[in-house]
């Protein structure tokens, strides 16, 4: 490993075991190193817009290509600073308006289309008899689960009667799907923290074990 | 000598637990998974890994593209979850490149995606002697993936305008082959967030393009409906999944030296919940109502 | 003016999008409109990010320049943020060093500090869940015991050593649980919440551009 191979990842460690030190309690390293990071990931931002969409999207296709047009969007996209200026703020609307109408509009089709449409269907499809008790048993699991679930948040009406016992199986369901994903949440926190130590041990201490054994 | 071991990282968990309840300090606590993550990844320690038959799915899909089949793999996620992550991309991506399939990488993540992609895919492309622009494209990020995962339908190049480093697309010989999602085989998106889902309801439902994924552990069951609904072609699902692609490829890396932390820290967090509802169970009998 | 406008541009742009789904995109004029509005989108979408980071800037520089409460770290902050964003802006034809490609300060920046410290900030939730397992995940009642059951079943099947613990009860056992509880009733919750959740998105969509949903104009 060259110095600076070791170097960068002594700092990497550093902050790290900078944050981690928060689990025993607030400290001065602890606060340096969120703030440092809040800076960062604020400047990573103003790099990738600058390239990524004010060079490549809008000011290179119109000096290249002659797309002059280009600047309505950047003119929307400078309004959007409006917002800080009192009394202009509604300025900014007109950009947003143009977005969040845009997206309305795909949005209007593809939840429907790519969404309720497959999802309702697959449901219908999966009473399969040539599955078997097993593929029987999914398919009354699914066409049950599905039900209650809508039903029981279905709040315009009140949760009586026939209602209220179908919505009572829903949070039956509800509590099992919960449940599968507290589990799974439990092991995405846990792998994180395993690829810290995995590079704690192997990176740093691979550094440390070159430079001092 | 491993029976003994066992029965100490038992007692030492059950004694850090006792601590906790004793002092009602959490930190007993943190102690303990500490304890539990390094010491299997201090001795390397491997498990044999099951194969998931979602995981499996995704594999044959990818297994059956034919050769140098144009194939689109997305960085749809930040570096807070690499771990579950990057070895998923890694394990996709060198299955991809073992079948030359021609990789067009991209990412809807604003902080760290173009990074991450170009890190992974410039390594991984080395290693299998791949040329930028011929074998592989990383056109990095656009902002507002909805407007990026639609209009890619149309034309790629009115969304890229040019690739991550900058360099115009018509300038690059692979991009000149693929205009848009009809002249892509597969796309596998690599999410922690909710981008999945749009790859589905956008990409997949109105340009019929097949889609498989991988995705961090929490945001895996919700995606079990697109599976099976048949919207999704396989799915890796945290760690485990991205364990289940390494071996699948044949590559043990990260995901796989894992998995043996993964499960003390289980086995611990398991143990501790019982502990504590013994705890509650005898405390309510007692009419205390403590915990 | 202020509020019509914005709502005829909602529509419009909605509109184009919904008719741009039934045309050939490149047979027809509304097919070739629609990646040129939605590239159009992209730029306005990138300027949204940087809204973020100006209130950023200004929040911190009138705490360092007030010398409020934790002010030398505030100015940890801004420091951070000119050094990553000035290299990257610069053209890296200059140096190497500049501009945002490999080798650059600001992917340096990126690689050996913000991607480690931003893995950190979520690998230490891993304490925070087993603390919170131990303290409060009770069987309380019939709900509660059956979400911690599935849990600890999940927990189980999904890493070596517990799924070969299930095998050694029933061998079918993980099985079982892939196809019932993740493929059975996870699934179908999860699809009610998709159904539910798309149909509201949907109507949201629509109100948004019949100009009814007005929220997003701070109305």
């Amino acid at each position: 490993m060259s110095f600076v191979e070791h170097l960068q990842i002594w700092i990497a460690a550093f902050f790290m075991l900078s944050l981690f030190s928060f689990l025993y309690k607030d400290n001065p390293f602890y606060k340096l190193a969120e703030h440092i990071f809040a800076g960062l990931s604020a400047g990573y931002y103003i790099g990738l817009v600058w390239h990524a969409v004010i060079l490549q999207t809008m000011i290179n296709p119109m000096i290249q290509d002659g797309k002059w047009w280009l600047f309505i969007p950047g003119l929307l996209g400078v309004m959007m600073f409006s917002r800080f200026f009192k009394g202009f703020h509604w300025i900014s609307r007109y950009s947003l308006a143009f977005v969040m109408g845009n997206t309305a509009g795909i949005f209007l089709l593809s939840e429907l289309h790519g969404k309720v449409i497959p999802q309702v269907q697959a449901t219908m499809r999966s009473v399969d008899p040539s599955q078997g008790f097993g593929g029987l048993l999914l398919s009354v699991i699914i066409i049950t689960g599905v039900i209650s679930t809508l039903l029981y948040f279905y709040f315009s009406k009140e949760h009586k009667g026939l209602l209220g016992g179908v919505a009572k199986l829903g949070i039956w369901f509800i509590m099992v799907s919960f449940g599968a994903h507290f589990g799974y949440t439990v092991m995405a926190r846990i792998s994180l923290l395993i690829g810290q130590v995995q590079f704690l041990i192997f990176d740093w201490g691979g550094s440390i074990q070159q430079i001092f054994f | 000598m491993i029976v003994l071991a066992y029965i100490l990282l038992i007692l030492a968990g059950a004694f850090l637990l006792y601590m906790t309840f004793r002092t009602n300090d959490r930190r007993y606590i943190y102690l303990a998974v500490a304890f539990y993550v390094i010491f299997p990844v201090v001795l390397t320690m491997q498990l044999p890994i099951d194969i998931s038959p979602e995981s499996q799915q995704l594999y044959d899909a990818i297994a059956a593209l034919p050769d140098s089949s144009a194939v689109m793999l997305t960085f749809d996620y930040y570096a807070s979850t690499l771990a579950e992550t990057e070895p998923m991309s890694r394990a996709v991506l060198h299955h991809m490149f073992k079948k030359n399939c021609r990789v067009v990488t991209m990412t809807t993540i604003p902080l760290g995606g173009p990074s991450i992609s170009e890190r992974v895919t410039r390594d991984l492309a080395e290693e299998y002697g791949k040329e930028y622009g011929v074998d592989y494209v990383n056109l990095g990020y656009k902002a507002n993936y909805v407007a990026v995962l639609k209009g890619m339908g149309s034309s790629i190049k009115a969304i890229y305008p040019a690739d991550n480093s900058g360099t115009p697309l018509d300038e690059i010989p692979l991009m000149a082959e693929i205009k848009n999602y009809d002249d892509l085989d597969f796309i596998c998106v690599i999410a922690d967030n909710g981008v999945v889902e749009y790859w589905m309801s956008i990409v997949n439902a109105q340009y019929g393009i097949k889609i498989g994924s991988g995705v961090t552990a929490v945001m895996a069951p919700k995606i079990y409906a697109y599976v099976g609904s048949g919207q999704m072609t396989g799915l890796l699902g945290g760690m485990k999944g991205a364990a289940d692609y390494e071996k699948l490829v044949g590559k043990p890396d990260a995901a796989i030296k894992g998995m043996a932390a993964q499960s003390l820290v289980h086995l611990f967090i398991i143990f501790a919940v019982i502990v504590g509802n013994v705890i509650y169970i005898v405390e309510r009998r007692r009419g205390k109502g403590r915990v | 003016m202020r509020t019509t406008v914005p709502v005829i541009i909602a529509f419009l742009s909605g509109f184009v999008m919904i008719l741009a789904f039934f045309f050939n995109p490149e047979k027809s004029f509304i097919g070739r409109l629609e990646p040129e509005v939605l590239a159009w989108v992209t730029i306005v979408g990138g300027f949204t990010l940087l809204l973020g980071v100006v209130s950023i800037v200004r929040v911190n520089f009138t705490a360092v320049k007030r010398r409020k409460e934790n002010w030398p770290y505030k100015l940890a902050t801004l420091i951070s943020i000119f050094a990553m964003a000035i290299p990257a802006i610069l053209p890296s034809s200059w140096s190497p060093l500049l501009g945002t490609g490999t080798g650059s300060i600001y992917d340096w920046l990126f690689n050996y500090l913000d991607a480690p410290m931003m893995s950190t900030m979520f690998a230490m939730l891993a304490f925070y869940i087993a603390s919170a397992a131990f303290r409060a995940f009770r069987a309380r009642n019939a709900e509660a015991t059956l979400l911690l059951v599935t849990a600890t079943l999940v927990m189980l099947w999904r890493v070596p050593m517990g799924e070969a613990f299930l095998k050694s009860i029933h061998g079918d056992l993980p099985q079982y649980i892939n196809t019932y509880i993740m493929g059975g009733a996870n699934l179908a919750v999860q699809r009610g919440i998709i159904i539910g959740a798309a149909m509201g998105a949907a109507a949201m969509s629509l109100r948004i551009m019949l100009g009814i949903e007005r929220t997003y104009m701070g109305k």
